[in-house]
């Protein structure tokens, strides 16, 4: 198979790298999904480039927590401030998977993968992308909406951005098996309380229940006021269920995955009144 | 695009190689280097049959670009034992006959050497824990958890 390597050594090579061949261009942070697909015959590329040497992994805390884009799985299942990110990047894979999947590459992945996204949403994420004529930061919300495409690239997650963490979070995932397997549905919750134990503030964020990762914003507008008692739970897993769009796939049934939002939303939150 | 030359660290001894630029490391060294307990089995990263270690971390070589290896140390099963001076993990798979058809052996003796060299005294469970990517569609998993606990306990008592 002939085609031209780019292992760039800095942001800046990688992306004059995409100005100038942009168009015919696969990138791969780790490789875990593009070189299962080279070897599947799936793409037949004829320009790729690697971001595994461009300086772009580690994790930096000034002020809020900066993550870099080919900061490995076992490297975000280390980032003790942000319990459910660290324990959904825990859950994905198995070790050398781990080793070698990115944080940047996973918010690229199809559903029912991209797990990390349930929890950065979670947390209120934005992620930073960068291209040879600047760059811009959006929230994870909204570069989850975009359209997106493997071949063809005109910019570069470059980090995941995260304010403090305030309140208390629980995240669970269903696959099929105990490890190393796709979500059928993935749950994170985050709630604040104010002193009189209401719920002040609330994300509720559901994975591989819908075209992309998403915010159960009317679960999450219900909570707000209330405290976590046996209704208001009831109540918001009802409604998450009503917000979700899922899809069949060899892993589940649309109707599955849709009653296990249900079961999901009232574990996770339930955990928190613990 | 021509071949590129990779120089890397294989089993202690520099290695350099021509590749095609998006060869894996798992046809380069089976391929290429002929080096063959490196399984190729799913080429997806499902199974685990093609762990090997780079700078002594477990990856799938079957998703790693060969010429990612450049500079680094790749250790394959064949580093860590011969026939007549076998790794005490390899000792212990043939003793507690955690091999029929073997084919998952390299992978499960590579991920739980990363294993051991990081925690030498693991629980059962976090050792299934490193073996929750190598998959055994025969032998099951009783046996090659008994062969690596073995591992532990000689290891404790040495
Ligand atoms: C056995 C196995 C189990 C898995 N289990 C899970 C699981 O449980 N949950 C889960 O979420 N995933 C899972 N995955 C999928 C995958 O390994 C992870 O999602 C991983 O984090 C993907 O990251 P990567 O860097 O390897 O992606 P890559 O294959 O490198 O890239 C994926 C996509 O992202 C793009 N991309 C990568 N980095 C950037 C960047 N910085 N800027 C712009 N575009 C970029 C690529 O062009 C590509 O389109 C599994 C994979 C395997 C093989
Ligand atoms: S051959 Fe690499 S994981 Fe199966
Ligand atoms: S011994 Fe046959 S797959 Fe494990």
């Amino acid at each position: 198979m002939n085609a031209d390597l780019f292992i760039p050594r800095s942001l800046d090579e990688a992306l004059s790298v995409v100005q100038t061949h942009g168009a015919g261009l696969l990138v791969m942070g780790g490789g875990t999904m593009m070189m299962a697909h080279l070897n599947e015959g799936i793409f037949f590329p004829k320009k790729v480039m690697s971001l595994a040497r461009a300086g772009l992994s580690g994790v930096y805390r000034n002020g809020h927590t900066q993550i870099g884009a080919t900061t490995n799985l076992t490297e975000v299942s280390q980032i003790a401030d942000y319990p459910i990110l660290s324990e959904a990047a825990y859950q994905i894979g198995g070790p050398a998977i781990r080793n070698m999947g990115t944080i940047g590459g996973n918010l690229y992945m199809p559903q029912p993968a991209g797990d990390l996204a349930v929890p950065l949403l979670a947390y209120d994420a934005h992620v930073e992308l960068a291209s040879a004529s600047g760059s811009r930061t959006v929230s994870l919300e909204d570069f989850l909406a975009e359209p997106r495409s493997h071949r063809g690239v005109h910019e570069l997650l470059v980090a995941v951005h995260l304010p403090d963490p305030t309140g208390y979070a629980a995240y669970l995932k269903l696959g099929r098996r105990e490890a190393n397997t796709p979500s059928v549905v993935a749950v994170g919750v985050r709630v604040v309380m104010d002193k009189q134990g209401q719920i002040s503030d609330a994300r509720l964020a559901l994975g591989a229940v819908g075209p992309f990762a998403f915010r159960a914003k009317n679960a999450e507008a219900l909570l707000i006021g209330q405290s976590l008692n046996a209704k208001s739970i009831a109540d918001a897993a009802q409604i998450a269920m009503e917000e979700s769009n899922p899809f069949t796939d060899a892993l589940a049934t649309a109707w599955y995955r849709r009653h296990m939002v249900g079961v999901f939303v009232k574990r996770t939150l339930e955990q928190l009144t613990k | 695009m021509e071949s590129i030359t990779v120089t890397f660290k294989l089993n202690g001894k520099t290695t350099a190689v021509a590749i095609e630029p998006l060869e894996s490391l798992r046809t380069v060294l089976r391929e290429h280097l002929h080096l063959h307990a490196t399984k190729a089995g799913c080429g997806q990263g499902g199974c685990g049959s093609c762990t090997v270690l780079v700078n002594d971390e477990p990856v799938l070589s079957c998703l790693m670009l060969a010429a990612l290896a450049d500079g680094q140390e790749v250790t394959t099963l064949e580093g860590i034992g011969t026939p007549p001076h076998m790794h005490p993990l390899q000792t212990a798979f043939f003793d507690r006959f955690a091999a029929q058809c073997g084919y998952c052996s390299p992978g499960m003796i590579m991920a739980a050497k990363a294993l051991l060299d990081k925690n030498p005294h693991p629980t059962r469970a976090e050792i299934a824990e490193a073996l929750a990517g190598n998959l055994c569609r025969c032998t099951g998993y009783v046996a090659i958890l008994d062969a690596i606990e073995d591992v532990v306990t000689q290891m404790q008592e040495a």
